[in-house]
């Protein structure tokens, strides 16, 4: 009976029975019901259930070889998770986190585009209480951003799914391409949750405002559901190229300047995506391969990151850069994960990033395709010193610090330990990784020339900090806010609409009362409507009122 | 002393990068190292790429910050 049930929903059942089981008992349900989850993970691949609906045939639960080491690593992430939030009370947390890790893995398992969507917006639903469980004014606000952003981005694929059944009487996931309009609806949707760029401003606006425990889970599944939906349906799309690569170098500049390290690692993590994002665009065997092994190791190392900073502001009561440092002497084992963490992003051999980013690294010298090459080699230039040196040495280098804190609890290094230790593995055994691809590739990361060449550039990129830091030319930590793509509809948007607004408040009531007495009484139920007050703006329900009227431009536009 | 430990530690880092750096150069005369480009291959291009990528990414985003700086409170005013 088990194996027909979807997986991720026994985690949803339970998050919603949380309530009733004792505080003592809710834990150990939730592992519980992770555990019961992954037994999926053996039935093999085919299709399990479907739903006869108004006509529709959905597909639910279905299984094959690039759906398995997605739903490896989404289980492997909730039980990080689960492990890391252990000490926390927050019920509304646990429950958020528990049905979002299971509505990612629901979505991974679902065949068509009608219960793709139904997934797709549940881990909108659910993971926007993560970040309202920020529990501060900026947190709530950047949760109903967020909202808005996810929910459009369902919204999209629902309108895609719809004209794709419309056009060609079929709605199973399928690979489609750019020359229909579908296509680009499904296209974009992806794109909004793929932080691709101009489109990533949510992902570094919500996830640092989340709390200490949240921005791990937040991490580790929207992003890559989105990769793994872009890998199912657009393998082999060229723009996916361009944009991969834009993506991989510019947030690179913005990490730079950023003090939030959590924000700092948000920019990282959008760079990461673009590796995946050219793997997916390149479409040969060996790139795709690299995307999965990719966002599986970079599941793991994020999320290590992320725990190593949420320790931090766990114990420090921050993340902010200018305030951090020294804090090496009180929090060790925290520092020797981070490290370890950032050495895996950073792509150092022996490292887990080493053997995935291979594996993209090597398709594109393969297909000669030399300038995205070195895009891709200068981000990853860009990764050590954003990821690799920054977080580390301003967290727990940099300067002495004054105040004592204590080390991370004892849940919080259990789990940092157990991923660090995956970081390890996976780069010293790759063919484990290997294993679990899509396709079977026989691929050797470790060459004398590969290692060697990959060394240069890391070392002598340390060499260029050094020699920064020495001469003063290293940007010191500065507090402050840096704009990014939300700029436009958090700042521009209302800035256009507060006085257009206002205008078209004070033209009515002139309009309302240049009417005349004789109208007066007539009127005298629709002026007070006229007035400035009944005309409130605020910025999200602006920017969603933008959103909408664009979608309904977009579908009239379709339609016609 | 206490004040001393992160400069001697930077000191002794700073040591022993330096010495793996200038052992990875003369390990790339010791044999010829296969790249996908012909021109990756020249001795030390991998290292020269590194440092010059990263002190450009790092100068191009300090002088970012002009444009893209603003107060800690931007948004909340």
């Amino acid at each position: 009976m088990i194996s027909n049930f979807i997986p991720g929903l026994i985690m949803i059942i339970t998050s919603f029975l949380l309530p009733t089981i004792p505080q003592y008992f809710r834990h150990p349900a939730i592992l519980l019901s992770v555990g019961l989850s992954a037994l999926s993970l053996f039935n093999g691949y085919g299709t399990f259930l479907e739903w006869d609906i108004l006509g529709l045939n959905l597909i639910l639960y279905q299984s094959d070889s690039l759906t398995l080491p997605f739903a490896i690593i989404f289980h492997i992430a909730a039980i990080l998770v689960i492990i890391f939030s252990w000490h926390s009370k927050n019920l509304m947390e646990h429950m958020a986190t528990l049905a979002y890790a299971g509505s990612a893995i629901g979505a991974l398992h679902a065949g068509d585009f009608f219960s793709l969507f139904i997934w797709w917006e549940a881990t909108a639903l659910t993971s926007v209480f993560i970040v309202f469980a920020g529990n501060t004014n900026a947190a709530k606000d950047a949760a109903m951003r967020y909202l808005i952003i996810q929910v459009s981005s369902g919204v999209l694929l629902l309108i895609g799914a719809c004209l794709m059944l419309y056009q060609t009487g079929n709605h199973n996931l399928a690979v489609l391409d750019l020359k229909t309009n579908f296509g680009i609806f499904i296209f974009i949707a992806f794109g909004i949750k793929a932080a691709f760029p101009l489109l990533n401003g949510w992902l570094q606006d919500s996830y640092p405002e989340s709390s200490v425990t949240g921005t791990v889970a937040l991490s580790a599944f929207t992003t890559k559901l989105a990769i793994y939906a872009l890998a199912r349906t657009f393998p082999g799309t060229d723009s996916l190229i361009w944009i991969g690569a834009i993506m991989t170098a510019f947030p690179v500049f913005f990490a730079v300047i950023e003090n939030d390290l959590r924000r700092v690692l948000s920019f990282s993590l959008n760079n990461q995506l673009g590796f995946m994002v050219v793997g997916i665009g390149i479409g040969t065997e060996l790139s795709l391969n690299g995307t999965v092994a990719h966002a599986f190791v970079h599941i793991i190392y994020k999320a290590l990151l992320f725990m190593s900073m949420g320790a931090v502001l766990h114990r420090a009561g921050t993340t902010k850069a200018s305030e951090l440092g020294g804090l090496y002497k009180y929090m060790p084992f925290t520092t020797i994960f981070c490290i370890i963490g950032a050495m895996s992003i950073s792509a150092f051999p022996l490292f887990s990033g080493f053997v995935a980013k291979s594996l993209i690294m090597s398709s594109l010298g393969g297909m000669g395709m030399v300038l995205i090459y070195f895009i891709l080699f200068f981000a990853s230039a860009g990764v050590l010193e954003h990821s690799g040196i920054k977080i580390p040495y301003f967290a727990f280098f940099a300067h002495e610090r004054k105040n004592k804190v204590k080390e991370a609890p004892i849940n919080m290094l259990i789990a940092m330990g157990i991923a660090a230790f995956l970081c390890i593995a996976i780069g010293v055994f790759p063919k484990y990784l290997y294993q679990i691809l899509p396709y079977t590739v026989d691929y050797q990361p470790y060459t004398l020339d590969h290692v060697i060449s990959q060394l240069q550039l890391l070392v002598f990129a340390i060499i260029a900090f050094l020699f920064l830091v020495k001469f003063k030319l290293y940007p010191s930590e500065i507090r402050s806010t840096v704009l990014n793509s939300d700029w436009f509809y958090r700042k521009m948007l209302p800035g256009i609409g507060k006085p257009l607004f206002k205008k078209i408040g004070i033209l009515t009531e002139s309009l309302y009362k240049n009417l005349g007495l004789s109208f007066k009484q007539v009127l005298s139920k629709s002026y007070k409507f006229s007035n400035l007050s009944y005309i409130k703006v605020t910025t999200p329900s602006f920017a969603g009122t933008i959103l909408i009227s664009i979608l309904f431009i977009m579908l009239v536009i379709v339609l016609v | 002393m206490k004040k001393n430990d992160l400069k001697s530690m930077g000191k002794s880092f700073t040591k022993y990068i330096l010495i793996i750096g200038a052992l990875l150069i003369l390990l790339d005369f010791t044999f010829h190292r296969h790249e996908y480009f012909s021109f990756a291959e020249i001795y030390g291009f991998p290292a020269f790429f590194g440092f010059v990528s990263f002190v450009f990414i790092v100068m191009l985003g300090k002088w970012l910050r002009k444009f893209l700086m603003r107060k800690e409170d931007y948004y909340d005013q």
